[in-house]
């Protein structure tokens, strides 16, 4: 599929590579008042990339024309970046489950029941639940002047719910989701439905005065998906290495607790982020970046690595409009052995975060956070004794990382990342009026 | 192509067929510090398909490219038969039209008659002109970006639209530096048609330049509860987000709180309202995704809420008529009620009317980000100063204002008269809906004492 595009390329540039991404998505939802949308979308996207007299052109392109495609990328390149790219060469491919024949033919009968099923076991009195469940099947095929001509098949299922309680405060809808390679299993939509259960059941607990405002929090995986955005940014691309990041220039250092270990992991089996290849056709492979406190790597792709002078480490996206931009694949958190239950004891009065969402007030860059945390529950001699309203967290994440409490054991996959709970303790919880 | 799109939802056999379909043109710049970082050239088409019946819901299909139009809908028919609507669907009546407003011969403006060559040197032009306004920069980036997008639209009902357009953007970063402190500024601005006039990108270069060099001389505000002026951008973004946003049906994964009709919000100094037709605004049309003719649409009349933003089916569903501002975020994605050009009307005077007896108090001007639930609403700014004895004083860094949304709009105690539309080249993401651009347009704003706190640590 790649090689029309590279075909039309020969003898007019020094080199070239070329991906095409296919992909078909099916969604069915229910909403609260039970009527069924089902939608469907069909794309496929070509991107080429040439270098030509020393410089760089993109060109991108949903339509099957390689030579108006090559025309566009040969003019961006008039005017690119003056940058020596080094292409890989063709190299054998890890394996890596990424396709479930289940998921990929999948339709309407096969997601109606799943999104049923977690409809009636969330469906309470007082509760509004919306559901849906989708499933994509797509292929990626990329190709370059050195010879690399190859590609892999995908699928990518999930299902989630919107859920909201009905006088129960004021609390945000509750939102909660899971993804991977195979359609969801019975497990997965209980583990959902006890995670909705675990938020909404505990009763809102009148005004608490707090006793300190630098008491622990204990953050559970879906809130640390979310804590860890500043410190995702500070790991990828050539702001990162070279720019003005939090980060930049100090690798090998003792930057955080050493209980705290992160690494990105593409090969992991089934995952929202698994792939053989990267979209610039270099191989996939574990990257460890945070190892016992210790920063020890950066993501790239070969553009970041041709300007910061490092190799890529097999992270490049394509994406439409912008080039290649380095982005995480499955981010992995190395879970501890402390039981949440232990997490909780160990924290005598404290608060449990169940999610976090960045807004106003924060700084994802440079870790600041002045958030409310409208899902935190008082947590006293390892109980949770109900949900608590008006309460922000405020502080530095990068500050956080380095006094961890404990690492929990109870890793779990939040779309793609797979991250333990966190006992933080160096969070300012503020009690709003 | 027209007979094509015509005789596909023609061959339809659902009750209601639309077919929507759009080719995106753009390139984009990237300037980082002097040097090009990057140049991209795209070419997007592709579009939407969607069918109702009586009994049935939607099924829509999105699709690239221009081949199969006729299957699509087809597919689109089979999924509204796997849907189901317990109320029977309803679509508000719009006016059947046939407009042909695409320019022919293409205008002497269109941005792909200009080699991408010439948008470089005019992007390394523009940066050299952000570094070269102050040696304390140490560094900036550049984004030129324009896009042309050809719309085609048909439905079964007869309505046929074909439109061409052009939007062209500037955003700018700045990065200055002292003494080994560092600080940032952004700013954008937006036009269509044509390229920005060039006074008005090296105007943006110059405030963006100066805001980042400034910052490096402001302290952190101190938290506490202050009298707060907004400047027209951040009074804009303001009711962008926390009145627009609010005044829309339930869309999927965003915002599902909408504010009932009558309800008392604020002053009657307040009034706010969204204007698609507003002319030379990126986020105008005549006319929306859906084909429904854009209107002005009063959402705050003197402190009540007084109307909402509608698509063909939220209109149908609450007994209203169509508004105009169902829009598509993405190349094949469904139209939902999105803001177009949020505005807040003007009242009298100027802004030394509202500065006018502070002791102290805070301005804020212009926004980084946003943010808005039922609950409350976070503005954090890119610029403020203090205000000392009526005037504007020292600038501080790290405001943020917080509160609740009634809370806050009620606080709202004066409006001048001083309007003018912001030529930021904004664009708003709305959960599962996609990315639109938007525009706002106020005057500036008087809050009565409100808590700020500082993001500084």
């Amino acid at each position: 599929m790649t090689g029309p595009l590279l075909d039309v390329l020969a003898g007019r540039v020094n080199r070239a590579d070329a991906l095409v991404k296919l992909d078909d998505t099916l969604t069915l939802a229910i909403s609260p008042d039970g009527d069924t949308r089902v939608s469907a979308s069909q794309t496929r996207i070509s991107h080429l990339r040439v270098m030509r007299e020393g410089r760089i052109g993109y060109a991108s392109c949903t339509t099957d024309s390689p030579e108006e495609l090559a025309e566009q990328a040969l003019a961006a390149a008039t005017s690119g970046a003056r940058l020596e790219l080094h292409l890989p060469m063709p190299a054998p491919l890890p394996e890596v489950a990424i396709r479930a024949p289940q998921a990929a033919a999948a339709d309407v009968a096969a997601l109606d029941p799943l999104a049923r099923a977690l409809l009636e076991r969330l469906r309470r009195s007082a509760r509004r639940v919306e559901v849906w469940a989708e499933r994509s099947t797509g292929s990626v095929h990329l190709g370059n002047t050195r010879g690399v001509l190859t590609g892999y098949d995908v699928t990518l299922a999930g299902a989630g719910a919107v859920v909201e309680s009905i006088g129960a405060g004021y609390a945000p809808p509750c939102r909660v989701h899971t993804s991977g390679t195979a359609l969801p299993g019975w497990p997965d939509l209980e583990a959902l439905a006890a995670e909705v259960d675990r938020r909404l059941d505990p009763p809102l607990l009148r005004p608490v005065r707090l006793l300190a405002p630098t008491m622990p929090v204990c953050l559970a995986p879906r809130a640390v998906a979310s804590f860890l955005s500043p410190l995702r940014a500070a790991l990828v691309g050539l702001e990162a290495v070279l720019g003005s990041y939090s980060l930049r220039g100090r690798l090998g250092e003792v930057l955080f607790d050493q209980k705290f270990s992160l690494t990105d992991d593409p090969l992991a089996p089934g995952r929202p982020g698994s792939r053989p290849i990267d979209d610039d056709g270099v191989v996939a492979r574990r990257v460890p970046l945070i190892e016992r406190g210790r920063l020890v790597g950066f993501l790239a792709d070969l553009e970041v690595g041709a300007r910061a002078g490092v190799p890529s480490t097999g992270h490049a996206w394509r994406r439409a409009g912008a080039g290649s931009r380095v982005g995480f694949t499955n981010l992995r958190v190395v879970p501890g052995i402390e039981t949440r239950a232990t997490l909780l004891t160990m924290m005598g009065r404290g608060l449990l975060v169940e999610d976090l969402e960045w807004g106003s007030g924060s700084n994802p860059i440079r870790g600041t956070l002045n958030v409310r945390v409208p899902w935190t529950y008082l947590v006293e001699n390892g109980s949770v004794r109900g949900r608590l309203e008006g309460i922000r967290l405020s502080g530095n994440v990068f500050t956080a990382l380095t006094r961890l409490g404990a690492v929990g054991g109870d890793a779990t996959w939040v779309g793609a990342a797979c991250v333990p709970s966190l006992l933080v303790e160096g969070l300012t919880v503020v009690q709003e009026a | 192509m027209k007979e094509r799109i015509q005789d596909a939802v023609e061959r339809s056999r659902a009750g209601y067929s639309e077919l929507r379909l759009r080719r995106i043109w753009s390139s984009t710049v990237l300037v980082r510090g002097r040097e090009v970082d990057s140049a991209t050239s795209t070419g997007e088409t592709g579009g939407l398909a969607r069918c109702c019946s009586p009994g049935t819901g939607w099924g829509a299909v999105g699709f690239s490219g221009t081949a199969h139009l006729e299957g699509h809908l087809l597919r689109a028919h089979e999924l509204s038969l796997a849907g189901a609507s317990r109320q029977p669907l309803r679509l508000a009546p719009i006016p059947i039209r046939q407009i042909e407003s695409a320019p022919s011969p293409l205008p002497a403006d269109d941005p792909r008659e200009l080699a991408l060559s010439t948008k470089r040197e005019r992007a390394e032009r523009l940066a050299a002109v952000l570094l070269d306004s102050d040696r304390r920069l140490a560094t900036g980036r550049i984004i030129v970006r324009d896009e042309v997008v050809e719309t085609w639209l048909a439905t079964s009902e007869g309505t046929w639209i074909h439109d061409l357009r052009t939007r062209v953007s500037v955003s700018a970063l700045a990065v200055a530096e002292q003494e080994g402190s560092s600080e940032r500024a952004l700013g954008s601005i937006g036009g269509a048609p044509g390229w920005p006039a060039g006074e008005a990108a090296e105007a943006l270069l110059r405030s963006v330049a100066s805001r980042a060099v400034e910052r490096l001389h402001a302290a952190p505000v101190r938290p506490g509860r202050y009298p707060v002026i907004l400047d027209p951008a951040a009074a804009g973004a303001l009711m962008h987000r926390a009145v627009a946003h609010f005044a829309r049906p339930a869309l999927p994964g965003a915002d599902p709180d909408v504010l009932p009709l009558g309800t008392q919000l604020g002053p009657e100094i307040l009034t706010v309202g969204d204007d698609p037709t507003a002319p030379g605004l990126l986020a105008g049309s005549p006319y929306d995704d859906e084909g429904a003719v854009s209107r002005r649409c009063a959402i705050i009349q003197n402190g009540v809420v007084l109307g909402h933003l509608h698509s063909r089916e939220t209109a149908g569903a609450t007994g209203q008529a169509p508004t105009g501002h169902a829009r598509a975020g993405t190349l094949g994605g469904v139209p939902y009620p999105r803001a177009t050009n949020t505005f807040l009307a003007p009242g009298k005077g100027t802004l030394d009317d509202l500065l006018e007896g502070l002791p102290v108090g805070i301005y804020l001007a212009d926004v980084l980000a946003c943010d808005a639930s039922e609950a409350g609403v976070a503005l954090r700014g890119a610029a403020a100063r203090m205000i000392r004895d009526g005037r504007l004083a020292e600038p501080v860094k790290g405001v943020k204002l917080a509160g609740e949304l009634l809370e806050l709009l009620g606080r709202v105690d004066a409006v001048a008269g001083d309007f003018q539309w912001d030529r930021a080249a904004a664009r708003c993401r709305d959960g599962a809906a996609g990315l639109v651009p938007v525009t706002t347009g106020a005057p500036h704003l008087r809050l009565a004492p409100v808590e700020i706190g500082s993001e500084v640590s």
